[in-house]
């Protein structure tokens, strides 16, 4: 199926490697992490003091305060080196397919402070395409500019800017998809959905100012524009995955934060509207997003961590084109809506062992035309992780550096809008009918971070 | 009343006194339970300090913190403002200190923190931090 909202859809989705791809995506994404032991370095803080797991991406509250006051804290004791590695090894063994076991993933982390005023974060990730060819990507990046500590009224807050290349990375809460890299697989998926085909996920730059008022209150507005087609090959995207060219872009997150040292809760709302031109001399689509998210999180002693975190995403399309299908009187949409939600519930014990359970819903309006071949694109899956983190803490070998040892099931229920006969195959022409549960796949991962 | 009586009665009451004096100075007499401090240790505090000698992370190390000079652990980059106090972590002092937000008790001071209004979660930090010696 072709992934441009706009071009007139093929009968027969091709490429079936694509398909599994777009599957797999939200199951490399989710067993690496960004934590960061560099962080660690910069504070003296332990990684378990920020990650619940002491590995992430999950934030703690007072993860959530470091990211949200630039991730410029530190411990007074003279400058650290910002800069640390985590190398993944993977077995993956699908239901269909060949399984491999193979270095899969080396990431550098450029993240630290440069002043009291400026830090970042920067990944540059290096990905075993198979064959043990390496792919390498500016993935997430995150610069900051704080001025902490203001007074207003006599609360303290923080204003800050970000200069980013992945709209909701920047959530202090790190609940958006692009920050949890959980967004739901999917065949159609909203703009903040990095799972999405023709994402804007690094392959956009944009900045937003934001503040945090009082512990309690954050807001932050921005805008994003496209990076050219060039500027993404450089960095290490296919341009067939261009976002297009976008106009009019504009990016809100607000959020309430509640810090009750033995329990956390927050509820937030994001948007993100664009004007986009896909391809980019093409005619304009007015895309909106609107979402919601609530997270708790019970921190207790730190011995039993429980966390659970609720995104909802709709996103109101409204077509550039209106193309006729492949019987005669079949005309798509010119509007329709798309909806991302995503159920996370953790568990973590000793802050070193621990159990996450996701359910990945993607859905939309019925368009026969855009969506071949049952003009839905609904694709549900869930995941179950076990994972093993034994470092990180403040009485572990090191604190500052950790392993993760982790093993995810990933399972599908519906995919392309059925859950038999996903890609709409003919039985007769004896080509091999695939099933939403032919993508489930098991991963065993080992990450490295230091 | 005799003279020997009323000698014996002061001698009583000053032995008394004595005793009762050196058992408040001593840190380790607390009323609370060290036990429940821990956790409240790990919930409140345990961020950005920890109990283990010389391991100091965004705040110094507490290991022996109770009868300590404030601003005084090497190693450690304190505040200017904690380090003029020149006061002692007593346990009434760590008791005042605690109960209200760390930048009112020391204005000027790099500690974040609310302060624990909870008495009895007051007690047992307090007295969980006098064993972390």
């Amino acid at each position: 199926m072709s992934s441009r909202l706009n071009w007139r859809t093929s009968c027969r989705p091709r490429n079936l490697h694509l398909w599994y791809g777009l599957a797999a995506l939200p199951l490399l994404a989710s067993t690496t992490a960004h934590a960061v032991p560099a962080y660690a370095r910069q504070t003296g803080s332990a990684c378990a003091d920020c990650h619940a797991g002491a590995y992430g991406p999950a934030l703690t509250p007072y993860g959530m305060r470091f990211k949200a006051n630039g991730y410029t804290d530190t411990d007074g004791n003279g400058f650290k080196i910002p800069a640390a590695m985590q190398i993944t090894g993977m077995r993956t063994v699908p239901t269909q397919g060949q399984s491999t076991s193979q270095l899969s993933e080396a990431d550098l982390y450029l993240a630290g402070r440069i002043s009291d005023q400026i830090g970042g974060y920067v990944k540059v990730q290096s990905t075993n395409g198979g064959d043990n060819k390496f792919n390498t990507q500016l993935s997430d990046m995150d610069l900051r500019f704080v001025a902490k500590e203001l007074k207003f009224g006599g609360k303290e807050a923080t204003i800050g800017v970000t200069v980013n290349n992945n709209p909701g990375f920047s959530d202090p809460v790190d609940a958006l998809p692009a920050a949890t890299e959980n967004g739901p697989p999917t065949v159609s998926g909203t703009l903040l959905n990095p799972s999405s085909s023709n994402t804007l996920a690094h392959r956009v730059i944009g900045a937003s100012v934001y503040a945090l008022y009082d512990n309690d209150w954050y807001g932050e507005i921005g805008t994003y524009n496209s990076l050219p087609t060039s500027m993404q090959d450089h960095l290490g995207y296919s341009i067939a995955g261009d976002p297009g060219k976008l106009s009019d872009t504009g990016y809100v997150r607000f959020a309430y934060m509640k810090d009750l040292k033995r329990q956390f809760f927050s509820a937030g709302l994001v948007g993100l509207t664009t004007r986009r031109q896909l391809p980019r001399t093409g005619p304009t689509e007015d895309v909106t997003d609107l979402g919601y998210d609530f997270t708790y999180q019970y921190l207790g002693n730190r011995e039993n961590i429980l966390q659970l975190a609720y995104v909802n995403i709709l996103e109101r399309r409204r077509y550039a084109t209106t193309p006729l299908g492949a019987l005669p009187g079949l005309v798509a949409q010119p509007n329709g809506s798309v909806h991302d939600q995503t159920l996370t519930l953790s568990y973590t014990f000793k802050q070193s062992y621990g159990v996450v359970v996701s359910h990945l819903v993607s859905s939309g309006t019925h368009d026969i035309v855009r969506f071949v071949p049952y003009g839905d694109p609904d694709t549900t899956s869930n995941s179950y992780t076990l994972f093993w983190a034994p470092f990180g803490k403040d009485d572990s070998f090191t604190s500052i550096a950790n392993l993760k040892l982790a093993a995810t099931w990933f399972r599908f229920t519906r995919y392309n809008g059925s859950a038999t006969n996903i890609f709409g195959v003919d039985p007769e022409s004896g080509a091999v009918i695939t099933d939403a549960r032919d993508l489930d796949a098991f991963l065993l991962s080992a990450s490295v971070a230091f | 009343m005799s003279k020997w009586v009323t000698g014996r009665f002061i001698h009583a009451v000053f032995i008394t006194g004595l005793l009762v004096g050196w058992m408040l100075a001593l840190p380790v007499a607390r009323a609370g339970d060290a036990s429940a401090g821990a956790d409240v240790f790990k919930a409140e505090c345990a961020e950005c300090h920890s109990t283990k000698e010389g391991r100091n992370k965004k705040g110094p190390s507490l290991f022996g913190v109770v009868g300590r000079t404030a601003g005084t652990l090497p190693g450690y980059a304190y505040s200017d403002a904690m380090k003029q106090v020149h006061w002692v972590w007593s346990p009434e002092k760590l008791h005042d200190y605690l109960s209200q937000p760390a930048r009112q008790a020391v204005p000027g001071g790099k500690m974040k923190y609310d302060g624990l209004s909870d008495p009895k979660q007051l007690e047992d930090l307090i007295t969980y931090l006098s064993t972390a010696h």
